[in-house]
This record gives C-alpha cells, structure tokens and sequence, in this order.
C-alpha cells in the first residue's frame, strides 16, 4: 500500500474508497474520496484492500510534462530570473502538509505565462530554500551569479526569494555589487499555489522594473492591499512590516522609490519619485568578501549585560538595536569600555537618525568607543558591519558614509 | 403544467443543502457573522485571480471556463470584517462552535462522522471567494432520513465557509462585499434516492426541521439554499442551484424532467432530420441599413454580425422546452455566457425590428434551406464570435439530447446555463489548517421541532397552534430560559413572542428593533405583576420605538406600571356614578356595558380581574 493507490478502507461500519495520500500523522490514513474531498481514517480500526497500484504519481503531479518553448527576440531586454526559493516558486509538501519550493525559474516561466513577451529570459537557481534558512554564504554564492549574469549580457536580474529575509539578501546585494543594470527581488506573501497569490504581478512587476534605467538593487512588492501598483523600495532601505499582508514592505525613513502601475493587458509602467542610479552609470564590480562574525542584539529592559559579554565572546563586530535615539541601560557601559570590537548603535524605532549626544547615556555611550549607526536599520547595519569588516580599513569611517542608499544624510521621510 | 409518469421516465434527483449556522464568530476567524448593507462598507480593494492545479495535476474544467476573461474583482470591506476575509492573514483554527453544531446536525441524520476532518481548498475563481478557492471538509458520511415515499439517504455532510455577497457588475468586473465570506455553512447531500418532485420537496422540508431543531441555524432570505440534482433516464445529470424558496422544489423538479423529455426529443426530431451545425460566418453586410436597434447598436459601435447555420433545426430552435423558454432561449444563455446580450434565431425573426427581406437575405448568405434555421449574434468582432462558437457548441449537443450542466434556479422556477459541471479536480488541501479530530462523544443530541411541539403541549399546556408557532419561530430558546429559567407563566410567555409580536408587526410597530433583553424583561415584569397583562402591548411599542431604554425605564416613561386598588376604585367609582341611572336601572345588568369603559379610563394599567371585582362591588353598592 503506497501514496497514489486506489484502495477500499473499511472501519465500523463505514466504507472509504479513493486515492491513498501521503499523511501527515502515523495515526492517520489520508484518502481522497472520489469527490475530492480528503478524510482521515484511524489506521488502527481500519482495513485496507488495494483496488489498483499507482493510480497517480503523487509527487510528480505538479509537474508539466512539456517543455516551455520561449523564442528568443532580439527586440526584447534579456532578463535573469534567479531563484532562491521561497512563496512566488512554492507548492505544497503531501508529507508535511506544509508549503516548499520546488520550483526552478523555468518553472517560474510556466507558472506565470504573463511574462511571456515582455523580455528573453535566462534561469538560473542558486538555492531552493525558505528564507528563514538563508545565511551569508547563499549572499556571496546569489552576488557570484547575479555577477555572472551581467557578465552573460543579462540587461536586468530578478532575484525570487522568500519574504522573511529578503531584506537582509537586498542589503548584502548593494554592498557587494557595482551594478550598471537593475537587480529587483521580488517575492509573494501568497503561495503560488493558490488563485490569489501576488506571485502573477509581483513578477511581472518586478520584470517592468528590470527592464527600466534604475540600476539600483530594489525590493518590488504590493504596494497596497489590491492588485493594481507594486512599490519599488531601495534594497538597504526595506523592511518586512507584516506578517502576512501583500504590502508588507515598507521603506524606512522615506516614500518607495518608484512604482509599477500594474496592467493585467501587459500595458504597465514604471515611475521613479527620487534621484536613482542611472543604468550604465558604473562598471560592474563584485566585492563579496564577508566577515560572518556579527551579531545583532536587541535591548530590552532587564537584559543581563552578560548577554552582550557571550555575543562579543566570537564575534568580530555587533550591531545593537537600542531604544530612543541609540540607548542601553547605563549598566551596560562598563562591559561596552571593555570590548575591543566595533560595536555599532541602531535604534528599534527603526523611524529616525541615531544621536548620542543628546543625553548623558550615549554620551557616555560614544566615550565608551559606540558607532552612531545613523538612520540605518538595523538589520542593513548588521549586513554592511559584515560587509565592512572585510573591506574597509576604516570600519567606523564607513560604518557612517552612505554606500548604497543606506544612511540618508538629510532627515525628509515625506519625500 | 404536464404531469409525467416520473417512475416510468426514470428520474433520479437528490439534493443538497446548505444553511449558515448562527455561530459567534466566522469559521476561520473571530469576526462577528454580521450582514452589512453595502453603503457601510468603510473601505475596498481590487483583485485578479489565476487557476492553478490540484494536487493530482489537474486544472478543473469549470475554473477553466470562468478564467477565461480577465476579470477585476472589488471586494467591499466593513468593521465587521479582518484581514483574514480579505486574503491578507492565515485562516484561524476551525471554529469549535460551528465544528460542535455540525456534529449534532450528524447525529439528527444518522450519519457517521470522519476520524480525521481534513480542510479542502475546493477552487473558485469566480471571484466569490478572495482566496480564489473555498474552504470546505468533509465531517460525516451515510446517513438517512424518513419521507412518506420512504427513506431517502444522506450521501455526506460538509462544513465550510460561505463566500462572499455579490453585489453588482462593474465595468471591468463584479463588486463583491466581504461580510458574508467566512459564515460558517454546512452542505447536506442526499443520495439519489429521490423519485418523485414531491419527494424531493419533503426532503427538503425534513433536512430544514432537523437543522432548526439545533437551535443554531440562521433565519431568513438567503440563509438556506437549495441546489437538486435531477437526471431522467437517457437524460443528463443537471444541477439546479440556487434555489431559496422550499415551495419551488417540486415545481423545479417538474419543469427540469420536462426540459429533458423535450431536449431528447427535439434530439430525436434533428437525428431524423440528418441535421448539423456549421461554422460561423461574418453576415454584417445583411444588416447594413437594419432598423434593428441592437443590431445597429452594435455595428455603429464597431462590430460585426456573426451567422450560424443550423441545418435541419427550422422550427425547433423556437421549440417551448420550459414555460416561456425555448431551445433558442439555451442557446442565448450561452451566448451571454461569453459576455453578448443574446442571439436572434430565424425560428423568432422578423422582429425586433429586423425585416422578412434581411431573413431571406441571412438565409441566402449562409446558404439556409426552409428545414434550416440561423442564429446571429451582433457585439464587438471579439464577442460576437466567441459568442457564436458557443452557440455553436451547444447547438452541436443538441443533437446528441441533455448536455449535463449546473443551471441557475429562476423565480418562476425555470432555470438558465450557468456553467460546466464542476469535477472532482478542483480540490486540494488547505495546508493553513490543521486537520481535526472531532469527539463525537461530547454531542448532544438536540430535540427535534417536532417532539418540542409535543412536549409543549403536554408539559406547558399550549395549544397546538401556539405549541407549533413558538417551536418552529425563532424564539423558542428565549421561550425555554423564561419557562424553565425563570419559571414564568408558558401561556405569557408563548402567547406574548409569538401572538402579540405578529399583532404588533401588523399594526407596524418596529418589533425588528425589540432584542431578548427587551423581551424578558417586559415578559418578567407582566409575571411578577408590576404590569399588567394589557400593558404589554403598550410596554413592547415602547421599546420597540425607543430600542436604547430598558424595561423597567420604558415603564417608569410611559407611565405603565400597576395601580393600586384604591385608585381602581375611584376609576371605577367615578364610571358608575357617570352611569348611575343605567345602574339603577339595569343592576348588574349594566356591568358589560361599563367594564368597557373602566377598562378604557384605566388605559391598561390595572388588569381585567380586579377591575372586574371592584365594579362588580360598586354596582352591588348601587344597586
């Protein structure tokens, strides 16, 4: 008895027949009935014959048999489509019931046929995880082949990955790339699985913004909660705001950068609101060394100073997420003197500059050797104190200049 | 209308059922199962659906057909409603209370419940659902029910969410309103074991008692649908949805058998005839000068008229299949399927102001003989060809008898093309859910409206008119937690939510606004002898019309509280000496005649029996 037969289940007085499906529990036997519906049966009480064997490939029914056949047209960008994995390429696990990706970009291709016609494309998969798992070494191997693929001619890249992190994954993109094209990520909040799912237009979105002239790393998501625009948001400048809703991202500290007017007719378009870095303005570069020793710590009242002491035991830098303009209790002060690491400050405002010098705490902070991170999220500081350790000599000089959109120097969150 | 031999055709029809249960809260979520009026919706949102596959690798036929056309939904969202109606947050755990209700309907049919409840995605991309597919799961199998022509089987019972209120079409698609999405809604379906459409109505009437007898079913229009299956032998299987009216089952029924007795042999007839459908052409230059608005309506805007040839269909296409509809009427249901107004066929033309000269001229362009008919349809090239190959499609099975479809009920108990019938396919698992295991052990078995009517006669004395008004309305839980509760009198109790209340509704009072709070404490008030029984009806207009007072505060306002005995008897005092000529003549004679007036001058604060005693003493005093 096998996932895809046809069986009888007899238990009491009651009869089941249809295909047997791979459960999620050992108590339980899952048969869709011929209705469709999918019941449970207690494996104990029940007897099973096997009407017919293999009746249905259970893990393969998802996949197309047939080959998607894209001409090549020479009037048309060329657009790579990277997957990470994540919601926008995802399917459903029989075995755990839960939602994975197993998709690879071509699959991508087949899924949303609405990118059809809008660019040629190439497809490349560096990972097949959910993002809560990424780490910096699926950065450096994404910021290699995002590399390659300009290198290739790609004339833009869209970069499909799970929502959780994908801002961490942006950020590492903009310090570790010179790019003269666009690099878009784009995600869904939605699994691709459903009729719903943001997947159709976030990357038909996503495409629109590769092809046009801001050669930024940017995050293109729902910019609200219906399907008519997605907001483009600076890679270093983007946060995850929501659990679960389609516009779930956010950039800090100012207006998106620019937005796609969806059209479903394939007639969208791409406003910019700020100054962008022009297509072609620099020479494509890859700087992807890494330093992975550092933490980002939160402060809450009541936290042992001892936790700061463990976190800097292995690190090579931290990053702490402080309350108000960049604070820690004063207790901290003494452990702070003592490290011999760069340790810079963020505030869990997330909205607005850090300032040390306004209250004796972060001035005794600033004497006790802190980084004043600006108005840096934390999450993008941790990932350029990363980034920083490994390529500059000066690490609290370029902690505090903005490299890719990171730090804005002037305060104007309404632009 | 006809009355078949249904035996000797060879009908088959089950039904299914689907009521809202009146639950707190939705099946998914903790928002209230409140119906909104769309003005007070606060905000809205536009959404695209795309089908996609089952987990068997299938994309469903009916799913197929409505994604054809791109279409924009709006969804009008409300403070009643959450993130979770709008597709914005994961679905909730199954809710305990509709699970719980469910269970007792499954033990009122006899059924068997599941081990394991496992939640469905069943896919509908028609916009009803934001999701694009609607929760649903299969609690319980087999069961049965008793109807005079015998047992009828209960194939299944699901527990599942309701989708969301259509409300109009707008330019680019349909505007929905998302406080009806979320309702919890159990499916009953019968086995087809229905013969006869009188059956099929008693069935009916039986699987609603026992969903009222829960105590937790939702009242009113559109709280209860009815779909039925029907098929005759050589026949298809149609499903009739939508129907809301128990009264039009029997006559539904009727009227499908006789659209398959007529479509078969209208299928006889064209097999006779050697007829067949042909391809469609452009007849535009027919209609060039047409006095024909539609048709000049459509060509001025752009578009084009486009022909079919039905050979060997003359005369039948205007065929009477169902009270004023036609085989013509089919074939334009599936036209506005594809988004034209409709077709126009030679077997109904000249009208509509196209001339007898542009018939002749269409049947010369498209080479029509006199056994022939044309259909035409005039729209936007687009339309009116996609338009003209479905006609053409079902044209085509007309020829082979009963294509099996889901219809939509009409009020006259007729029913129109709504879509394919929708397969197994379209179904896959909720994975935001975990399944259920539901403990049957700790369900009641609710009493059934029929042994209420029973017991209230027997225990409480009511009449069997009132014992039946009270069981079937939908005061009866109030009623029992004032009797057993409050140990309040059952003929007060019965006579007042179920005879005053209708009383009142006719003289227009807005009993609408009068909450159980309202009621018990006016009822309790009567019983504990504050008010008098003939203040009720004053005490309950006033609620009725000032909704924020109490009981008591509605007493104090109006003045309505009991009178004490002395100023009963300066009331009554005062009419005997008014009439005190008529007393001295008539003695007791003249207490009818004053009662009345008594009565009156009390304006229902002292009640009938000690009015009654102190008039009778006056008049002795008199007399």
């Amino acid at each position: 008895m096998n996932a895809g037969d046809r069986v009888r289940v007899e238990r009491a007085a009651q009869t089941y027949e249809g295909v047997l499906l791979p459960s999620s529990t050992p108590e339980h036997l899952v048969v869709k009935l011929d209705g469709g519906y999918n019941v449970g049966i207690d494996r104990e009480d029940a007897s099973v014959d096997v009407l017919e064997s293999d009746v249905y490939d259970v893990e393969s029914a998802q996949d197309e048999q047939s080959q998607s056949a894209i001409e090549f047209d020479d009037d048309l960008p060329t657009v790579s489509l990277i997957s990470t994995g994540g919601t926008i390429a995802s399917t459903v696990d029989y075995r755990t019931g839960a939602v994975t990706a197993q998709f690879d970009a071509e699959d991508v291709l087949r899924a949303v046929p609405d990118l059809a016609g809008m660019a040629n494309y190439r497809g490349r998969v560096v990972a097949n995880i959910l993002s809560e798992n990424m780490t910096p070494a699926v950065w450096q191997d994404l910021a290699q082949a995002v590399h390659e693929e300009i290198e290739a001619g790609a004339d833009g890249i869209v970069v499909m990955h799970g929502t959780d992190t994908m801002q961490y994954s942006a950020s590492a993109l903009s310090f570790m790339l010179d790019t003269p094209v666009p690099i878009v990520f784009t995600g869904s909040q939605r699994s691709a699985d459903r009729p719903s799912s943001d997947n159709v237009m976030n990357a038909v979105s996503a495409v629109e913004a590769a092809t046009s002239d801001c050669a930024e790393v940017l995050v293109c998501m729902h910019a609200d909660e219906s399907d008519d625009r997605c907001a483009l948001h600076r890679g270093t400048r983007v946060r995850k705001n929501h659990t679960s809703r389609r516009d779930a991202f956010e950039t800090v500290g100012a207006k998106p950068l620019g937005e796609v007017d969806y059209d479903i007719d394939g007639e969208s378009t791409v406003t910019f609101h700020r100054e962008y870095a022009e297509r072609d303005a620099v020479d494509l570069a890859l700087h992807d060394d890494i330093e992975t020793d550092v933490e980002l710590l939160k402060f809450s009242p009541g936290m042992d100073p001892s936790l700061l002491e463990a976190a800097a035991e292995d690190s090579e830098g931290i990053v702490i997420e402080g309350t108000g303009l960049g604070h820690v209790n004063t207790d901290w002060i003494g452990t702070i003197e003592e490290l011999d690491i760069p340790l810079v400050m963020t505030s869990q405002c997330l909205e607005g500059r850090v300032c040390d010098r306004v209250y004796d705490t972060g001035r005794d902070l600033l004497d006790a050797g802190v980084i004043e991170g600006e108005d840096m999220l934390p999450g993008t500081a941790k990932v350029k104190l990363m980034w920083t350790l490994a390529n500059s000599d000066d690490v609290a000089d370029t902690m505090q200049e903005p490299l890719a959109g990171e730090i804005q120097q002037r305060s104007t969150p309404w632009l | 209308m006809t009355e078949y031999d249904y035996e000797e055709l060879g009908l088959v029809a089950g039904l299914e059922i689907h009521q809202q249960l009146d639950t707190a809260t939705k099946l998914f979520c903790d928002c209230p199962t409140t119906i909104r009026e769309p003005e007070e919706s606060e905000r809205s949102f536009t959404r695209y659906l795309h089908p996609t596959k089952s987990e068997l690798g299938e994309i469903d036929e009916a799913a197929l057909e409505e994604s054809m056309v791109d279409r924009e939904f709006e969804y009008l969202a409300y403070d009643t409603t959450c993130l979770v109606e709008e597709d914005d947050e994961p679905p909730h755990r199954v809710d305990r209370e509709a699970m719980e209700t469910t269970l007792e309907i499954a033990q009122l049919l006899d059924m068997s419940v599941v081990d394991q409840v496992n939640v469905m995605r069943k896919i509908v991309v028609d916009g009803s659902n934001t999701t694009g597919f609607q929760r649903s799961m299969l609690v319980a199998n087999d069961g049965a029910i008793e109807t005079s022509a015998g047992p009828v089987g209960i194939e299944d019972m699901l527990l599942e969410e309701e989708s969301c209120q259509r409300i109009e079409e707008t330019d680019d698609g349909v505007r929905f309103s998302l406080d009806r999405l979320g309702i919890p809604l159990v499916e009953i379906g019968t086995k087809p074991d229905i013969r006869s459409p009188e059956q099929a109505r008693e069935a009916a009437e039986r699987i609603g008692m026992l969903l009222r007898s829960t105590g937790k079913v939702k009242r009113g229009l559109g709280t209860i649908r009815q779909d039925v299956n029907v098929s005759i032998e050589d026949g298809a299987r149609i499903e009739l949805k939508g129907v809301q009216s128990l009264d039009d089952i029997d006559d539904l029924v009727r009227n499908e058998v006789r659209r398959q007795v007529e479509l078969l042999d209208i299928a006889e007839e064209l097999a006779e005839r050697n007829a067949t459908v042909g391809e469609s052409q452009d007849v535009t230059e027919v209609f060039e000068d047409t006095d024909s608005g539609v048709i000049e309506g459509a060509l001025s805007s752009g578009g084009k008229v486009q022909g079919l040839l039905l050979s060997g269909f003359d005369g039948l296409v205007g065929r009477e299949i169902q009270p004023d509809r036609r085989l013509g009427t089919e074939l334009s249901d599936h036209a506005k399927r594809h988004g034209a107004g409709g077709i126009f066929h030679t077997d109904e033309l000249p009208a509509y102001g196209v001339t007898e000269a542009e018939v002749e001229a269409l049947r010369d362009a498209v080479g029509a003989g006199p056994e022939d008919a044309v259909a035409i349809v005039a729209d936007d090239p687009e339309t009116a060809e996609l338009a003209i190959d479905a006609v053409a499609e079902r044209a085509e099975t007309a020829l082979a008898g009963v294509p099996e479809e889901t219809r939509d009920a009409n009020e006259d108990a007729t029913s129109r093309y709504l879509r394919p019938l929708p397969g197994a396919a379209r179904m896959y698992p909720e994975t935001d859910v975990p399944p259920v295991e539901p403990d049957v052990t700790e369900v009641e078995t609710p009493e059934l409206l029929t042994e209420k009517v029973d017991r209230y006669e027997h225990e409480f004395d009511l009449g069997s008119g009132l014992a039946e008004q009270v069981a079937y309305g939908q005061r009866w839980p109030l009623f029992e937690a004032l009797v057993a509760g409050e140990g309040v009198d059952p003929t007060l109790a019965a006579g007042t939510l179920e005879s005053t209340l209708t009383e009142l509704r006719r003289d227009d009072v807005p009993v609408g606004n009068l909450t159980d709070e309202h009621l018990k404490g006016a009822i309790l008030l009567v019983d504990d002898g504050d008010v008098p029984r003939e203040g009720i009806e004053d005490l309950l207009t006033a609620l009725a019309e000032n909704p924020s007072l109490t009981a008591e505060a509605a007493v104090e306002q109006e003045g309505l509280g009991g009178v004490d005995e002395s100023e009963v008897r300066d009331a009554v005092a005062e009419v005997v000496k008014r009439h005190e000529d008529q007393v001295a003549e008539e003695g007791m004679g003249a207490f009818s005649a004053l009662m009345g007036e008594c009565m009156g001058a009390l304006r229902g604060k002292a009640d009938g029996d000690t009015v009654s005693d102190v008039l009778r003493s006056e008049i002795q005093k008199r007399a």
